[in-house]
């Protein structure tokens, strides 16, 4: 467990854009490389995630769950949040100084490109459990289109998304 | 209506600023943005329009969860350390303890096939939300080729390659602000 607060104190800082951003890292410390979950339940826990109300950031407190229960989801859920926080609460206090700072317009700009390709990462690392499979990639790329093209409530994304697997994959 | 007219007033004290924030996250279905600015900006009035743009800007700049930033920054512009950590707490309450119990629900009934392949449709499903929220956060770099390259480099690396964030970011980001110092990104 402290091994798991470790990884994920270290992901809170790199996190840029959120938790999307940090998924398939996440995901090959927590599948590939430590083995506590397996790629299948990976995804099935970050369903669970996305169809409960809060923040997305709350995948993290389900791999504690899954790694070594109660204490473990409040012990990972911290080390995910906690040091993006200090560093929140420290710039917060400074941030008038330097809002209009070129570098800062700099940076920001820099981080886009980089994140996308991370979060877009994140998205296929969950949509391919099990290597590629149509079926999967199909509900993926179904979904990725519905957010484009219309401006659907998620949810109704997500419960599409379960209908089709049920027909699909059961 | 009359409220909305009134300038903006910051919460009367901790109890109000905590009952805010689990307000936010007890309802965020789908995303806790929309409703952040539902109850800050619309419902109870604590910040003006202009302040909520600034605050998220900042936030997204940030590292971590956006609006889990957004409740410790504006927490400490209102009530110091008492304020963020009360802010934070609001916002994570709820969801927690509900987020768990679904899981736990789910544990129940994960050996059930029609359950589970529901599951992973939801989980693929979401992960297609992901992409295409990137991809529509990404249409202004659509002319921009060398901003192209780096969000595909950052895919391989990471999501074909399985290359360790670690070694990618040291990377990618000196590539990246040499692309916008050039104005290439």
């Amino acid at each position: 467990m402290l091994d798991l607060a470790l990884y994920f104190a270290l992901l809170s800082l790199i996190s840029f854009g959120g938790i999307s951003s940090v998924l398939p890292e996440m995901q090959r410390i927590v599948v590939d490389v430590e083995g506590w979950v397996t790629p299948a339940e990976f995804t099935q826990l970050f369903a669970v995630s996305q169809a409960a109300p809060g923040p997305n950031v709350l995948f993290a407190s389900l791999i504690g769950w899954q790694v070594a229960g109660l204490g473990g989801a409040l012990v990972a859920l911290a080390a995910f949040c906690v040091p993006a926080a200090v560093l929140a609460w420290w710039v917060g206090a400074v941030w008038e100084r330097f809002r209009d700072a070129p570098w800062r317009k700099l940076i920001q700009r820099a981080l886009l490109p980089v994140t996308l390709g991370l979060v877009i990462a994140g998205g296929y690392v969950l949509a391919t459990p099990d290597g590629l499979d149509w079926r999967h990639a199909g509900i993926a790329a179904a979904s990725t289109a519905a957010v484009i093209v219309g401006r659907f409530n998620p949810l109704w994304i997500l419960a599409a998304g379960g209908v089709l697997g049920v027909l699909l994959l059961g | 209506m009359q409220a909305l007219r009134g300038s903006p007033q910051p919460p009367a004290g901790l109890g109000e600023l905590f009952v805010g924030f689990v307000s936010i996250g007890a309802r965020a279905f789908g995303g806790v943005l929309p409703w952040a600015h539902r109850v800050m900006v619309e419902e109870r009035r604590w910040l003006a329009e202009e302040d909520f743009a600034e605050v998220l800007a900042l936030c997204q700049f940030l590292p971590g969860p956006n609006i889990g930033n957004c409740a410790v920054v504006l927490g400490r512009r209102w009530f110091g350390l008492a304020g963020s950590l009360t802010a934070s707490l609001g916002l994570f309450m709820l969801p927690f303890v509900w987020v768990l119990m679904l899981a736990s629900l789910y544990a129940e009934w994960v050996s059930h096939p029609v359950v589970k392949a529901a599951m992973t449709g939801v989980g693929t499903a979401g992960a297609g939300l992901f992409i295409g929220t990137a991809l529509k956060l990404g249409r202004p770099l659509a002319k921009l080729p060398v901003a192209l390259a780096l969000v595909a480099a950052c895919f391989v690396a990471v999501g074909i390659a399985r290359i360790s964030l670690l070694f990618v970011l040291p990377v990618a980001l000196p590539l990246a602000i040499l692309a916008a110092r050039r104005g290439w990104v």
